[in-house]
């Protein structure tokens, strides 16, 4: 790989980009492992298909 | 040496400072003192400001408005959706990404000022409501944060130089990381309206 291809602006965007995935991946993993734990919560375990009706 | 840095790196050192000082704001906890604070704003638009008045009493005002907030934030992921498949790859190949580029990010324009005007109304109309939904605030976040990105560090890049001379893997990078926040932009609008 050339260098000089990696300037000031090609570092900031490679530097936003990590920041702004790590984050959206942390926001989400977090909210998915919330709602896994509310459902075995309200269920007892996490069904895909949470009918109260079944059990 | 330092200001031979910043001179050479100041979308970095930029980038940097701004980092730091959100890492400080957390630490610090000014978010969490600032928030009480926000409250009788929010509860100002909702009951003493002329759009909180008109989102309330008139319904059909109301749902137009709306209805052009959500044909704003659909021309936005339609601008943004086109600009970065076809930075990786997928659609008009036969088209140069410059021209994409160029050509989406009017509309983008247009329709981010289109969507945060109405925005306004549309939340002023729920303030109340809105103001203690933890997913409201990560929507102005991740819309903040969306708006930035594309404005002072993907168009800058992107219109520096043509594409074929920037890094592959960077030019993918950086459509996955717009498609995910904008991604996240309207998930949580969408949550808001379901919350």
């Amino acid at each position: 790989m050339n260098n000089s291809k990696w300037d000031d602006r090609t570092i900031a965007a490679a530097s936003a980009s990590l920041i702004i995935l790590g984050a959206l991946l942390y926001y989400w993993v977090g909210e998915v492992q919330s709602t896994v734990e509310l459902l075995e919560l309200a269920y007892g375990s996490l069904k895909f298909f949470n009918n109260p009706l079944v059990f | 040496m330092l200001s031979n840095f910043l001179s050479n790196y100041r979308s970095v050192a930029v980038l940097a400072f701004v980092v730091l000082t959100i890492a400080l704001v957390e630490f610090f906890g000014v978010r969490a003192s600032v928030y009480p604070s926000l409250l009788p704003f929010f509860e100002w638009l909702k009951y003493s400001s002329w759009i909180g008045y008109l989102g309330i009493t008139y319904g059909s005002v109301y749902a137009t408005i709306q209805a052009v907030h959500l044909i704003s934030m659909a021309l936005i992921g339609g601008t943004i959706l086109v600009a970065d498949l076809r930075l990786l790859g997928v659609l008009l190949k036969d088209i140069p990404s410059e021209t994409i580029t160029k050509g989406t990010h009017q509309c983008f324009k247009y329709s981010l000022s289109v969507a945060i005007a109405t925005g306004i109304f549309c939340a002023a109309g729920v303030a109340d409501k809105v103001y203690y939904m933890p997913v409201f605030w990560i929507k102005m976040l991740a819309l903040f944060a969306g708006s930035c990105f594309i404005f002072f560090i993907k168009l800058p890049l992107l219109n520096s130089r043509p594409h074929n001379e920037v890094d592959p893997w960077m030019l993918r990078m950086l459509a996955v990381a717009s498609i995910s926040i904008w991604f996240t932009v309207a998930a949580t609008g969408r949550w808001i309206g379901f919350s």
